[in-house]
């Protein structure tokens, strides 16, 4: 009895988060797949509830998408390891060597560009990048050869690494934190070198760590468009332009259904792989 | 690290080491200290004492502010751990969470370069050695307590040191567990013959495990010496109400140790024997401990009193508020020095 | 333009011929319900002209700008068309936009300007169907060739500039898939083998050339625009130097003492003529009329003729453009509009169906896709 009316506590707890789930996620979810199914009238713009595969036989036919599902990933991953590499430095020095107040100086700085609009952090990319930015002015004081990385694929690079820059270090310095000091204390005991504690212990303990920053380096690169609409140039399309554009401007929306799918796909994918590592042990 | 002279010289030797953290007071204040080959030596004390910081200096995770450290006779102060012939147990085992136990106790050999076989091979009997050789493959989350402990155990042992640090490695342990323990230990010290140095705040535990202790207080060594000296002849009260419980009277602005065994309760008022010392008063407390029963007599004038530990069976007539006169031998009694 | 409006009668659904019988015109203007959504290109709802409105009418103007054409039609019909009230369509999203039905036809008894309107814009193909009017005429101009003359300082004469590898990495063109047709434009003149007639009217082998011209453009550019905005930043910034532009961008860029020259080329331009449409689910359609009426006035004409650099369809506008800006009537060819109208190739929708009769030209589903095709 008493059993029971627990278990029935249970289910009036979970109804609101899991419905809440399932009609607004999944339900929504559900919509786009289907809709990836349909087609757009080019003229009046209506959706015509036809079942079809010609919005998969155009993304597997047609190279540009090919192209653009390769570019973003591709920049995904380069960003996720710059970011990796750019993290560790910095996380290494807050999680093992300052003490408690420095470390809490640093997180501070590492947040402090996040309390700014995303908007106006890549905007001020433009006028460092620029042409004639704060960039190309320091280059010509100092009388070397000017650079055009505005509007291009390094100044995608250069923004992704620098807008998730925090996300990496903060996971990367809690798995830090975590490797408990007695470690490296043991292994340095057993003979290893620090590179060599370096390799085999702490690097291996922060894998969790880095999968969990990679979940953001990578995973919210991917599906980004502002930043590309923002600061790339002629050849910078990503999978979410061309999202974009299919719902926003030429109103295309089973043909942005079925592109987001590949991007659900990749990103699924990846995700299964980052908790393999520990991505979300931490949680 | 092997000439003829180091042959003889002591496994450990400190000389005037002395260390601070920060701008905190001063941990060490001079400790010199040798350590025989071969020998189980414990460096008790209570917390804040300085006896984990002297063993993480012999093991060379910290500097010392002055002074020297000699490791059989080679002067290894500002040595890194990984050039030091000295493996550590440590307190929280320090086990690698991402490798097997088998990886783990093969840790060191792999980082010297030793073959796979080897490696392998000195792994298992290592792990042998302290009754996991059947889990070789699992993860160190898998174990309870008592097995990561022996497999800590497994991983200092198997590398074959002069010298292993053992830093209170059985203090997460239970009673039990932790007597089991002590023992397999100390045979296992026995057998191979490495120089033990261990770490401990339980008096019991060092007594009953060391060749030799060194208690320390403040961050000085109080006393070194044997358990039997330490507990008969201890150099300061420190070292006499530390170690095992003691009775400290006060004649003639001297302090006196007596031991709660070596005291008898008279109930009838007879006259002392000539080798005796005695004290009249009031049972104030009977706590039965199985072979033995505590008695806190109180003096008549309500401020001197003792603390006897007398065998349960002669204890069956005593009961609270009884007058009884506590008594020991003059020998029994013995004088600290001041 | 007659052919194309044949065309379209000939293929269009029945649903177009049931709202031209439609009796519901209001027969009146109300008063002004107090508010008014308007969605339309950047710069043509200038302050200069909406607080004076705003004033009279006691409407409040909520603006939306947008940068394509596409952009506009999507705009007007999120939310199933309720969001705004009056749209400034050019003549390829005109079309669409009655095709969708998300626009209402218009009461020209109530539109006082449209006597004086240029004939050419009476009822023109891409507002009138069958003789319902979908909107009013506004204005109309070409795309230009804009350049910085501090960089380029010879005065280019053609379009092949922004093909010229000379100028790698400081181009940029509109970001738009209409942008194929200043191509088709382009090469109807440099490769006339290719039989380009229409540059709207597209075969495939015809647009594969096309494409091949823009893809090997592409590396050259530095950025497509999306905005007018943007490529007067990207002039600012000195990133591009010569591109694709609309006189108002030449415009806002001399005020901002950047030196920059526009013309059209040889080869002749694109161009708009935009029609302000009132939204078929219009909450506040008194202040749409209102505004129509507004901006209809040879004034506001004058004014946004001259602050965007284009023709005015009120022909009653030279003279006060004269008054605002002496010699300006003749500057924007608003004194002899009709030889000009004519050399000006408007923005259409591409459909299948061909000037010539043929059926083998690309509609704009395909337009897009080339265009997706040429950003990569």
């Amino acid at each position: 009895m008493t059993g029971g009316r627990k278990l029935l506590g249970h289910v009036a707890l979970l109804l609101p988060p899991f419905g809440w789930l399932t009609v607004f996620y999944l339900g929504s979810l559900f919509a786009l797949l289907l809709s990836a199914f349909w087609q757009v009238d080019s003229m009046s713009g209506e959706i015509l509830h036809e079942w079809t595969l010609d919005n998969f036989r155009i993304l597997a036919t047609d190279s540009t998408y090919r192209v653009i599902a390769e570019r973003t990933i591709g920049i995904a991953v380069l960003v996720t390891i710059t970011d990796i590499i750019l993290a560790w430095p910095l996380a290494y020095v807050i999680a093992r060597k300052v003490g408690p107040r420095m470390k809490l100086v640093l997180l501070v700085l590492v947040a402090l560009p996040l309390w700014s609009s995303m908007l106006a952090r890549i905007y001020s990319w433009r006028l460092i990048l620029g042409h004639d930015g704060v960039l190309n002015w320091f280059l010509r004081t100092a009388g070397l050869p000017e650079q055009s990385f505005a509007f291009t694929n390094v100044a995608l690079w250069i923004v992704f690494t620098y807008l998730w820059l925090p996300f990496m270090l903060m996971p990367l310095v809690s798995a830090l934190e975590r490797i408990p000091a007695s470690l490296p204390d043991a292994a340095g005991d057993m003979g290893a070198t620090p590179f060599q504690t370096f390799r085999t212990v702490i690097f291996p303990l922060a894998i969790p760590g880095m999968a969990a920053g990679s979940v953001f380096t990578f995973a919210v690169t991917l599906g980004e468009y502002v930043t590309p609409m923002l600061v790339g140039g002629a050849g910078s399309e990503f999978i979410g332009n061309v999202v974009y554009s299919n719902v926003g401007v030429s109103g295309n929306i089973p043909f942005a259904a079925a592109y987001s799918m590949i991007l659900l796909v990749v990103v699924g994918a990846y995700m299964l792989l980052a908790r393999r590592f520990g991505a979300f042990d931490g949680a | 690290m092997t000439d003829e002279s180091s042959l003889h010289a002591p496994a450990v030797s400190l000389t005037a080491l002395t260390k601070s953290y920060g701008h905190g007071k001063p941990v060490l204040k001079g400790i010199d200290l040798t350590i025989r080959r071969g020998e189980f030596f414990t460096m008790l004390g209570p917390s804040g004492s300085g006896k984990t910081t002297t063993l993480r200096l012999i093991g060379g995770f910290e500097l010392p502010d002055s002074g020297e450290v000699f490791l059989g006779g080679d002067k290894v102060t500002s040595l890194p751990p990984y050039r030091r012939d000295v493996n550590t147990m440590f307190q929280d085992y320090a086990l690698f969470p991402h490798m097997s136990l088998q990886d783990n106790v093969a840790y060191g050999m792999k980082i010297r370069g030793v073959g796979k076989a080897e490696r392998s091979e000195r792994a298992t009997k290592a792990l042998a050695m302290v009754h996991l050789e059947a889990v070789g493959d699992r993860r160190p989350s898998q174990l309870s307590g008592g097995q990561r402990q022996r497999v800590a155990l497994a991983r200092a042992l198997v590398n074959e040191p002069s010298l292993i640090l053992l830093d209170e490695p059985l203090g997460a342990l239970d009673l039990k567990l932790r007597r089991e323990m002590q023992v397999e230990l100390k045979n296992i010290q026995k057998q191979t013959g490495i120089t033990f140095v261990y770490v401990t705040h339980d008096q019991e535990e060092a007594l009953s495990m060391s060749d030799r202790i060194a208690v320390f207080s403040e961050g000085v060594i109080e006393q070194i010496g044997t358990p039997e000296e330490l507990y008969e002849r201890p150099a300061s009260g420190f070292v006499a109400r530390f170690i095992g419980s003691s009775n400290i009277l006060h004649e003639n602005g001297r302090e006196i140790l007596l031991r709660p065994e070596d005291i008898r309760l008279e109930q009838q008022d007879y006259a002392l024997a000539s080798h005796e010392d005695g004290l009249p008063g009031l049972v104030q407390e009977i706590s039965y401990l199985g072979p033995v029963t505590r008695c806190r007599v109180t003096g008549a004038d309500g401020d001197t009193g003792v603390t006897a530990m007398v065998p349960s069976r002669q204890a069956r007539g005593l009961s609270e508020n009884m007058a009884v006169r506590a008594v020991w031998s003059k020998e029994s009694a013995y004088p600290l020095s001041s | 333009m007659k052919g194309f409006s044949a065309l379209l009668l000939a293929t269009c659904c029945t649903a177009i011929m049931a709202q031209a019988r439609a009796a519901d015109l209001p027969t009146s203007i109300g008063k002004g319900e107090g508010d008014l959504n308007v969605v339309a290109w950047e710069g043509y709802a200038d302050d200069a002209w909406v607080k004076p409105f705003e004033q009279q009418s006691g409407c409040k103007v909520h603006r939306k700008y947008v940068g394509s054409s596409d952009e506009m039609v999507a705009l007007t019909r999120m939310g199933g068309g309720k969001g705004f009230d009056v749209v400034s369509a050019s003549g390829d999203a005109a079309l669409r936009l009655i095709f969708g039905k998300n626009v209402q036809p218009v009461n020209m008894s109530l539109i006082p300007a449209y006597a004086d309107l240029m004939p050419e814009l009476k009822e023109p193909s891409f507002n009138t169907v069958k003789g319902v009017h979908y909107g009013v005429s506004y204005e109309w101009g070409p795309n230009v060739l804009m350049w910085n003359t501090k960089t380029i300082t010879t005065a280019p004469t053609s379009w092949s500039v922004i093909y010229d590898k000379a100028h790698t990495g400081v181009i940029t063109v509109p970001d738009n898939p209409i942008q194929i047709a200043d191509a088709a434009l382009y090469l109807s003149h440099t490769k006339p083998e290719l039989g380009i007639t229409d540059p709207y009217e597209l075969t495939q082998p015809q647009m594969d050339a096309v494409v091949a011209l823009l893809k090997e453009q592409r590396p050259l550019v530095k950025k497509y625009w999306a905005l007018a905005s943007d490529e007067v930043d990207l002039f600012k910034s000195g990133d591009a130097q010569v591109g694709a532009a609309w006189p108002y961008q030449a415009n806002t860029l001399r005020a901002a003492n950047v030196p920059v020259q526009d013309t059209i080329p040889t080869e002749g331009a694109t161009g708009w003529a935009d029609t302000w449409m009132i939204s078929t689910h219009a909450e506040h359609p008194n202040c749409a009329y209102l505004w129509i009426n507004h901006v209809m006035t040879p004034k506001v004409q004058a004014q946004q003729a001259l602050s965007f650099g284009e023709t005015p369809a009120n022909t009653k506008a030279c003279a006060e453009m004269d008054t605002m800006q002496p010699g300006s009537c003749k500057q924007y060819h608003a004194d002899a509009s009709a030889a000009y109208f004519s050399t000006i190739k408007f923005w259409k929708t591409p459909v299948k169906q061909c000037g010539n009769g043929q059926n083998n030209c690309l509609d704009y589903a395909a337009w897009q896709r080339a265009w997706q095709q040429v950003k990569q």
